[in-house]
Order: structure tokens, then sequence, then C-alpha cells
């Protein structure tokens, strides 16, 4: 790969990194206009019905799905590894909803967070990551991860005034292994993108495990029959929590993009700025932070602070020719264990077609499209606009800031690669 | 002999079964699942 098209898909993963932070953190937003009365289980399988949606909708709409059965016929082990991805996703999900019942959101978020860390140390023992970076790139990386877990400490203690400790040894456990099993799922994601699988594939098979995973737990937690009630009791809200899964899958596409070309010990550190976007979202638009004294701004503003010098660090630590050289080893290697083509491979890493795909809509993809609008159109006459004091021109100034960032990165995206 | 299509499915279940990538992974889902367990 030419020294230019190198820099230009680190610059992009970056960019991406910076943009799934943004959209990650804004599908707190429409999740924080529901009644709290619906227990978190119910939430989060509401939340990945919208998930399941737009991970088979959003894919079909940009790219088709002949893209998708393209790559399955050329790696068919990666379904397995999308699946079993998205199974960890739900445990770790449900997991969280533990810890922060338990500890409160101020210990859960930064243990749960230690992620970061964990799939820098998967990405350098496992794919080559960071070998051959050199020491200034190392700092970068490391520092930054390091600086960002400070600063989403002290934005978590100021952003979590009713946390209610009561289990305390249960709760640091959830949250430990919630962080664990998120750190240890990006070794499926960059096993997919070392391989050459494009994003817009595996998010399709990770669904499946994800939303039978949620559904299993949701079931065997609450019962079929009282899940079943609760589910239509809260009809109302379900527009605004599925519009935040949907939201929720725009922020992790790019942070896929962000993994296939930067890698995880990179791509997963700058796409937990999503916290800083929570933050916004949450004090600018909902007045979370109303009436708080002195020192819960001095620590918002240091967490914040904090948080944005770690992104800069690792922004500025991108792979060198050698240690994209040694990223080449790893790929060769899966290549060879799974009998992938080494061409596909390679076209993979770089960003490029392989072989010719219609670039058609199908059927399929028309059902899929025009289903899931008709489904949140039906749902939106249901849902009811709960009577929160929020503040619509910061909601407005937000999601514009989230729009802009979707378009410019998406184009990004189209001209760089065509969203391979 | 080479191998042949109906080899494919025995044979990329010999690659993942033998892949440590895919053990860890497989092995903290559990952990996560007994976890969760404890905790109901």
């Amino acid at each position: 790969m030419s020294a230019s098209r190198l820099r230009s898909l680190q610059g992009l993963g970056i960019f991406c990194g910076f943009a799934a932070g943004a959209w990650l953190g804004g599908a707190e937003a429409p999740i924080k206009l529901v009644n709290p009365d619906i227990s978190p289980i119910t939430v989060s399988l509401i939340m990945v019905c919208g998930v399941f949606l737009a991970r088979w909708s959003v894919p079909a709409f940009i790219r088709g799905t002949s893209h998708v059965r393209n790559d399955v016929r050329q790696a068919p082990h990666l379904i397995v590894w999308a699946v079993l991805a998205g199974c960890m996703w739900a445990v770790a999900n449900t997991l969280t909803i533990y810890a922060i019942r338990n500890v409160g959101l101020s210990i859960a978020f930064p243990l749960w967070n230690t992620n970061s860390l964990l799939g820098i140390f998967w990405g350098w023992l496992l794919f080559n990551e960071l070998h051959y970076a050199g020491w200034k790139r190392w700092l970068g990386v490391l520092g930054g991860a390091l600086a960002m877990l400070a600063g989403a400490t002290l934005l978590a203690i100021a952003s979590s005034h009713q946390a209610a400790p009561g289990k305390a040894a249960l709760g640091v456990f959830a949250a430990l292994g919630a962080g664990i099993l998120w750190g240890t799922m990006y070794i499926p994601y960059r096993k997919a993108y070392l391989t050459g699988m494009n994003p817009m594939s595996f998010i399709t098979f990770f669904t499946v495990g994800e939303l039978a995973t949620m559904t299993l737990l949701a079931v065997g937690y609450r019962g079929a029959t009282p899940l079943w009630h609760e589910l239509v009791n809260a009809r109302a809200v379900l527009f605004w929590l599925m519009l935040g899964g949907f939201v929720w899958v725009i922020g992790d596409l790019f942070q896929q993009y962000a993994t296939k070309y930067v890698g995880i010990s990179r791509g997963i550190p700058l796409s937990n700025t999503n916290q800083l976007w929570g933050l916004l979202w949450g004090a600018l638009v909902f007045h979370e932070l109303q009436g708080a004294g002195r020192a819960v701004y001095v620590q918002v503003a240091g967490g914040s602070i904090l948080m944005a010098l770690g992104a800069v660090g690792i922004a500025l630590s991108s792979a060198t020719a050698r240690e994209h050289s040694s990223w080449q080893d790893a790929a060769d290697r899966e290549g060879e264990r799974y009998g992938v083509e080494g061409e596909y491979v390679r076209a993979g890493m770089e960003g490029r077609a392989y072989g010719a795909v219609s670039n058609r809509r199908t059927v399929t993809d028309w059902i899929l499209i025009l289903g899931t609008t008709a489904l949140f159109v039906a749902l939106a006459t249901l849902a009811k606009l709960p009577r929160l004091g929020i503040s619509a021109g910061w909601a407005v100034a937000l999601a514009a800031a989230m729009l802009a960032l979707l378009a410019t990165c998406g184009i990004s995206l189209w001209r760089t690669t065509r969203f391979r | 002999m080479s191998p042949t299509k109906n080899d494919a499915p025995r044979r990329l279940f010999r690659a993942i079964a033998t892949d440590v990538h895919f053990w860890i992974p497989l092995s903290v889902l559990v952990g996560g699942l007994v976890l969760l367990d404890k905790l109901r």
C-alpha cells in the first residue's frame, strides 16, 4: 500500500472514531425521555430491537445485501465470530445494569471503561498492533487511553448524584465483568476486519447474537407473560427507545470503521469520547447539572479536558508503515488459517473493491428499508413526548453537530473507500 | 487428494476449534453468563 493511501486510511479511521463518539453519546438522548419505571432489562430489549432493525436496514440502504452475501461467500467463518461478539455485547450490557444498581454510575462507568485498555492489550498480543511503533506512539496511545480513563472517572463522579451504593462487591464485579466482556469482544471485531470483511456485513450477523441473547435474558429474568405485558404497557415509549437504538447503530458503524482502519488500540479509546457527548446532552439539553456546586463544575471541566487531551494524543499516534506491515502479517496468518483468498484480504485492508458485485438494490433490500421506515412511523404515531424541561435550542444545535459529523464522515468514507 | 466442497464445513470447524482466538472470547462469554447468574 502506498504511503499516501496509508495516511488517508489512518486519517479516515481517526475521523470515524470521533464521529462514533458523537453518535454513541447522542443515543442517550432519546432514552432520557423514557419513564424510569420500566425495568432496565426491558429497556435494553426494546433498544436492541431498534438496533436489530437498523443493523439490517442501514447496510441495505447504503450498499445492498448482495455485498453481505459476497462477504459471507469469501469468509464464512466470520459469521461465527460476529454472532459470538453479539452475544458478548448483550451479556456485558446486562451486567452494566447490575453494576449501576449496586455501586452507582460514578464507580461503575470507569470500571467498565477499562475495556479500552484491554482492547490495547489484545490488539498488541494477538494482532501485532503497536509493534515497531516506537515509544512516542506507545506513549500517545497508552497515555491517551489512561488520560481518557481518568477524565471518564471525573465525569462519572460529577454526573452521578443519585448513586445508591448497595451490594458493593457484586456491583464492582459486574462492572469489571462488563469491561472484560467488551474489551474481549474486540477480538472478533479485529479478526473480521483483518480478514477483509466489510463492517456493514459484520454488523448484520453481530446483531443476530445480540438480539437472541437479549431476548433469552429478558424472558429468563422477567418471564414471558410479564415481559409481554410490560412491552404492551410501554407502547408510548417504544419509539424513543428504538430511536435510541437506531442512533446508537450509526455510532457503532463509525466505531467499526475506526476499528477496521486504525485497529482496536486506537479506535476504541477514540469512540469512548461518547461520554463527553452524553454529558453535553445531559447538561445542556436536560439541565442535569442545574443547581450543582462549584466542585461538580470543576470535575466536569477537568474530566472533559483530560478526555479531550487523551483523544488528541491517540489521534496523533497513527500507525507507521512499519507497524502497518506487521498488521499485514497478522492478516496473512488469518487468511492462511481460514483459506481466505489473499487478494480479498489485501483489498479489504486497503479499502478497495474486490470482484464485481452489483450495487443494485434487491427486493429484500427494499423490504428491509421500507418495512423499518413504516414501523418507525407507526411507533412515532403512538409515541408521547414526556413533559420534561428540555432546552430545544441546545437539542437542535447538538443534533445539527451530529448530522454535520455524519455527513462529513460519511462523505469521507464514500470518497476514500466507497464504504468498504 | 485435493479438498472437496463437502469437506469445507469440517475444515472450517477444525480451523475455528483449533484457533486460540476463538476460545478466549468464548471463555469470557461463559464467565460473564456465570457472573450474571450469581448476580440474579
